[in-house]
């Protein structure tokens, strides 16, 4: 069952440059133990036929320490060795590979793991190509393959030449595809931990943009219920603030009115639709202290998407706030048109002091409220002011509107 | 040179205190009922008329539609100059041949720049009539000639300024309001020309709301602003 366990939490490591690192540091371990594994059953032969066996078995054990110590050090640490720990590893297989002739019987040098010399120095390389330092890399894999020729000795010009030159192109291949996969594996874990990080980044600014939005027209309500001589009867003050508390809540309980379909309009994103004439008028309502007219008639008919309807009766009352705290304004005029082909456009028009977009920087009501949040639901939004001219907002529907899918759940979705 | 102008108003405080409240304006007579204006027929330029003038001391004086027809039946300009905000009670003055309607609502200085405006010959139409007219424009209640009309008319109903509808059509300003003026009286004909039903049918109310408050010859009815029915919104 541990067994089982263990399996399984290799298969769930992560896919961190941290996971990955433990991930080399199995492989290392495995390719370590395995080519002990393979050395053992020979070991009794080589000991027998040796010309000095006493020397044989000591670099037979010297090769099993290093691969035992190599893998536990590896496991523990959770990631391969660095660069001392591999140049020791290289420099004990170049020594045993030199030491090779003299405790290996002639003739025995290919074909059996009584030779194990060349197999564990095959590992070696396999395992430590991961090493950072090309250079130590490098000169590793070519002092293996010095000591390889060292090894086979006289018996380089004989009938295994072949062999011999192919164990050589193994090393030199092994080690090009272990150093590549090392390095690919890692540059996965890099750019998958940036994109989590970018991805975190996003999120976070995105949350930061819908409590912005979410609580913009509170704070701005707040502020006018703290002033007290703010001029306005704080009834009407306490309807939009109950509103705005309502919004709140919502947020706070972990569903965006109108940021998250699934929870206003059921898990489809189809969610009923809200005559937009009538929300304009409920809205006006709560702003009874600035004049303003309403026409309405000409897309009396005009229904929207609940959710687009919410930013969209959040958006105008964010723009009657800012007629109400800086536009100083003598009338207000609220115009909705709904063409032939279903585009509508509404219209807030206000005769107040104005200002100029060039030197102005819009605060977070106009930027993420109105235009942010509208255009996030494919409306367009279009202000137009200047200092003294007053200011006209255009909010219009976007071509999916046009083509007749203002009530369609695609529209919801693509805008969002 | 201040324009001459007649106020007729119920309230003598409001009609005393004229005057002193917008001295850009000659008040040459300042009376309680239009029998009185009418009895007296100064020469003004514009006539600044109360819509609600019937009170307990002169109970059965013409008001409201009555009073703007008769007024403008003697040859006067008429500038309605009253709280009411019901945009087709509002209409329906305009449609009667008032030249201007000027909210209460409004401070002094504005109503009194308005008032200047009628009195030199403009029409001063609430925005909430321009809308109306708009509405009756789009679906074909009544025919307007040009294609420039129609911008300019599209512009106002959205409440853009003079300034703003002259630069989106590449006119002066002053040629604007040319257009205006022109485009304000030929609506009003035409409303003028509209019955109730007519409208009814343009706005989608229903049939017989707009009886009371449009009617045919206002002279035979009495209380036609205390209508509590509020018609719809329209379609």
């Amino acid at each position: 069952m541990n067994g089982w366990s263990r399996l399984s939490r290799v298969a769930e490591l992560r896919t961190t440059r941290a996971g990955v690192e433990r991930t080399f540091s199995y492989l290392i371990a495995g390719v370590r133990l395995g080519t002990v594994a393979q050395m053992i059953p020979a070991v009794n032969t080589g000991v027998a036929t040796s010309p000095h066996a006493s020397g044989y078995l000591a670099c037979w054990i010297a090769a099993a320490v290093a691969s035992v110590a190599v893998s536990v050090a590896t496991l523990v640490r959770r990631r391969p060795l660095g660069a001392a720990a591999a140049a020791v590893d290289f420099a004990l297989a170049c020594t045993l590979l030199v030491l090779g002739p003299l405790v290996l019987e002639a003739g025995e040098r290919f074909g059996t793991w009584v030779a194990y010399q060349p197999g564990y120095a095959l590992s070696i390389i396999i395992t430590a190509s991961g090493v950072r330092s090309v250079a130590l890399w490098g000169g590793g894999l070519l002092g293996v393959s010095a000591s390889y020729l060292v090894y086979l000795g006289g018996e380089l010009g004989g009938d295994m030449t072949s062999s011999a030159i192919g164990n050589i192109l193994t090393y030199v291949v092994y080690a090009l595809v272990a150093r590549m996969l090392f390095g690919y594996i890692r540059r996965i874990a890099h750019d998958a931990d940036a994109s989590r990080a970018r991805a975190a980044e996003l999120a976070r600014r995105e949350e930061e943009r819908r409590a912005q939005v979410m609580m913009h027209n509170g704070v701005a309500v707040m502020r006018l219920l703290t002033e007290p001589e703010g001029g306005l009867p704080r009834s009407r003050l306490i309807d939009l603030a109950e509103v705005e508390l309502r919004r709140m809540r919502t947020y706070l309980r972990g569903r965006v009115p109108g940021g998250d379909e699934s929870a206003t309009a059921g898990g489809d994103g189809s969610g009923p639709s809200v005559a937009l004439a009538a929300m304009i008028e409920r809205a006006c309502d709560r702003f009874a202290d600035l004049s303003i007219d309403t026409l309405l008639d000409l897309g009396a008919d005009l229904r929207l998407p609940a959710a687009q309807a919410e930013a969209l009766e959040r958006a105008f009352e964010s723009l009657l706030l800012n007629v109400r705290v800086h536009a100083r304004a003598a009338e207000v005029v609220v115009h909705l048109d709904q063409a032939e082909d279903r585009s509508w456009t509404l219209t807030v028009r206000d005769d107040g002091v104005g200002f100029d977009p060039g030197s102005v920087q819009a605060g977070v009501g106009l930027r993420e409220v109105v235009v942010g949040e509208l255009r996030r639901r494919g409306l367009d939004v279009r202000i137009e002011s200047a200092v003294g001219e007053g200011t006209t907002v255009t909010i219009a529907s976007g071509p999916e509107a046009a083509a007749g899918r203002v009530d369609g759940d695609a529209f919801v979705d693509e805008a969002a | 040179m201040r324009p001459a102008v007649a106020v007729v108003e119920d309230a003598a405080l409001m009609r005393d205190s004229f005057s002193l409240l917008m001295p850009g304006l000659d008040v040459v007579a300042a009376v309680a009922s239009v029998e009185e204006l009418m009895d007296r027929r100064p020469v003004v330029d514009v006539v600044l008329l109360d819509l609600h003038l019937a009170n307990l001391e002169q109970p059965d004086v013409r008001q409201g539609i009555a009073a703007v027809r008769a007024l403008t039946g003697c040859g006067y300009r008429v500038c309605v100059y009253s709280q009411e905000e019901r945009r087709f009670v509002l209409a329906a003055c305009v449609a009667a041949g008032a030249s201007g309607v000027v909210s209460k609502a409004l401070p002094t200085d504005r109503a009194q720049q308005l008032f200047v405006e009628v009195a030199s010959g403009g029409t001063v139409m609430p925005q909430s009539v321009v809308g109306i007219l708009e509405v009756l424009v789009r679906r074909d209640c009544i025919t307007l000639l040009s294609e420039r009309q129609r911008q300019v008319l599209h512009g106002r109903a959205r409440g853009l300024s003079y300034a703003q509808v002259a630069r989106q059509l590449f006119v002066s300003e002053s040629t604007l309001r040319g257009y205006w003026l022109d485009l304000t009286r030929s609506l009003s004909e035409s409303l003028r020309s509209l019955t109730p039903s007519e409208i009814e049918r343009a706005l989608g109310l229903a049939p017989g709301d707009l009886l009371e408050l449009w009617p045919a010859d206002a002279t035979d009815v009495k209380g036609w602003w205390r209508t509590a029915r509020k018609p719809g919104p329209g379609r």
